[in-house]
């Protein structure tokens, strides 16, 4: 459980995260996405008290972090690759973080293996691939069996299989009763990982609640139809209740209404339908209609077209 | 459009219905884990190794090379009066000045690799509370310097015996002041380590805090002892290193102890321990990491 309330933090004149307050619940993974720059790191280092917020206040499981009599057991948290003296083996990392916790030699061993580290344990970290670095700072994470997981860009770097991996883990956390909170910049990563989302963008949450439900919210499908009485059934669509939208004579765009609900009202109503379409936008489209006002990095959409694009299609 | 950016639902009261997992890995967080990981941190990096071993060669060899220096100077009458009151020990711990140097570089690095390599952040999520990383790196730090300095002035002992006998120097272990020497540098060793990682803690920076403290250890007193104003010279008398000469040295010969009684010199060689020290704890507890 992680409750952050009215949580703030400001470098300078610069507020990277602006009075944002959440809940994260035990039991499910919840995602948290947002652009680059958009205060999602900032956010997860408040959490674990490496940032102090300049106000509000962020416990984990009732407490602030550093009030935990056992911390590492209460949140894990991967929170940048490679937080790792590059001179020190795998191994002996995670010797270093047990250490200050009195966990076992075991333990530590049960770690490596399940983060498929085994073959590299004992090599220095500085020669590790991206990939093998998020692996290490999972393993790091994991090391005291704790109750909360903060998960920074956990799958950044991984082959696919070990991002499949990653989602198969935090889903298995999550149903042991864990708290998993995990971000990412990208929309479909967390369609298919998480349960909740929590979208941020420069420093303010825009929206929350399941990903069915953010997703929907965004999606904003339209239904293309096609029909030689589109004036008729245009009035009678807009009075059961969707947005009608004429591009050409005798085609309407619908939105607010599914595709089922319009061929039955015009079957009912015996109005003939020459193409009915539904057009979803895609789910990174979507996303990015969801944060364009709060993107912090933007390159120039203006930039003429290269001439190759013709050539290609 | 509007849905989207409604105000998010606020955050509710119910921690007390939140079923906790059942960890199942012992854990135990406490000073003596922290203190057992600075440890590890140390010895399982190559570079500690490197300096240690460089602080033992420095101080033995240093020694040997002044021993046989003195003594070759002994053969002129100058020379015998100038060293006549030359104390064994001294011709041992003769290398502290260069032991100094790699102690020092040691105690910036233990922090100073950290925040380069973003361990601190690992470190702190594990101890959030910080202060206690801290104290277990400076007792951890302490430790090794003391071996570290016993294993080298025992080395430096052995390398110089045969010029010691020669001359009839040889330091008796019942003698007060070879004690006071030997145990002086020692701790003087232990001093500069800590400065050092009082800076680097401050500083954060390795570059800077190499710098910073190989410039007040050894450059300093090097430098202004050229400028002969006697302000000038009555500062100098407390940096480290001309402080530390009031306890670490006997003899005119060896920099002869200058205004300080050798306690008076300790304390000031204490404080360039303590002061760095007490400013990188409150840093550490207010910056973010």
């Amino acid at each position: 459980m992680i409750e952050a309330h009215e949580l703030t933090k400001r470098y300078g004149d610069k507020t990277a995260v602006h009075g944002i307050s959440f809940t994260v619940r035990p039991g499910t993974v919840t995602g948290f996405l947002g652009p680059n720059g958009a205060g999602k790191s900032t956010t997860m280092r408040m959490i674990v008290g490496l940032d102090a917020p300049t106000s509000g206040r962020v416990t984990v499981n009732g407490k602030r972090y550093a009030e935990h009599r056992t911390p590492l057991r209460e949140v894990g948290a991967l929170l940048e690759a490679k937080a790792v003296h590059p001179g020190r083996s795998a191994r002996a990392h995670l010797a270093v973080m047990a250490a200050t916790h009195h966990i076992s030699p075991k333990r530590v061993d049960d770690v490596i293996e399940l983060t498929g580290l085994a073959t590299v344990a004992n090599k220095r970290v500085g020669g590790f691939s991206l990939g093998m670095g998020q692996r290490l700072g999972i393993a790091s994470a994991l090391l005291a069996d704790p109750q909360t997981l903060i998960l920074d860009e956990p799958v950044n770097g991984l082959d696919p299989e070990g991002v499949q991996w990653v989602r198969t883990l935090v889903r298995q956390l999550a149903a042991q009763g864990r708290t998993v909170f995990l971000s990412s910049h990208l929309m479909s990563e967390m369609a298919q990982t998480a349960d909740q989302l929590l979208v941020i963008g420069k420093g303010r949450i825009i929206t929350s609640g399941p990903v069915q439900e953010v997703i929907d919210g965004v999606l904003d499908s339209t239904v293309r139809v096609r029909s030689p009485q589109a004036t008729d059934l245009a009035a009678l669509l807009r009075a059961a209740g969707g947005t009608i939208t004429s591009p050409e004579p005798g085609a309407l765009e619908v939105r607010g209404l599914s595709g089922e609900l319009i061929g039955d009202t015009a079957v009912a109503h015996r109005i003939a339908v020459h193409e009915l379409a539904t057009q979803q936008a895609s789910l990174e489209a979507a996303y990015m209609a969801l944060t364009q006002d709060a993107v912090e990095y933007r390159s120039d959409t203006t930039a003429p077209e290269p001439i190759l694009t013709g050539a290609t299609r | 459009m509007t849905a989207m950016t409604s105000t998010p639902r606020p955050a509710t009261q119910v921690a007390q219905s939140v079923p906790r997992v059942r960890p199942l890995v012992p854990a135990r967080l406490d000073f003596a884990g922290v203190l057992g990981a600075e440890g590890r941190k140390l010895f399982s990096l190559r570079s500690t190794w490197w300096t240690l071993g460089l602080t033992v060669a420095l101080l033995a060899l240093m020694a040997v090379g002044q021993a046989a220096a003195i003594a070759d100077s002994l053969g002129s009458p100058e020379g015998a009066a100038a060293f006549a009151d030359v104390h064994g020990a001294e011709l041992v711990t003769g290398g502290y000045q260069f032991g100094m140097l790699t102690i020092a570089v040691l105690g910036a690095l233990l922090i100073t690799n950290e925040y380069s390599s973003g361990m601190i952040r690992s470190t702190f999520a594990a101890v959030p509370t910080r202060l206690p990383v801290l104290a277990a790196k400076a007792i951890a730090l302490a430790g090794v310097t003391v071996v570290t300095s016993v294993i080298g002035f025992a080395a430096s002992y052995a390398a110089t015996l045969p010029i010691l006998r020669e001359h009839d120097q040889v330091p008796s272990l019942t003698d007060g002041t070879t004690w006071q020497i030997v145990g002086g540098a020692t701790a003087f060793l232990v001093a500069a380590a800590l400065f050092a990682l009082g800076v680097g803690t401050l500083l954060r920076s390795t570059a800077a805090s190499v710098t910073v403290a190989l410039t007040v250890l050894l450059l300093l007193p090097g430098i202004l002892q050229f400028i002969t104003l006697d302000w000038v010279q009555n500062l100098v008398e407390y940096l480290p290193l001309p402080a530390a000469t009031a306890f670490v040295t006997v003899s005119d010969a060896f920099g002869g102890s200058g205004g300080f009684t050798p306690w008076q010199g300790a304390a000031v060689v204490a404080a360039w321990a303590l002061f760095p020290m007490i400013a990188a704890a409150v840093a550490l507890r207010r910056r973010d990491a």
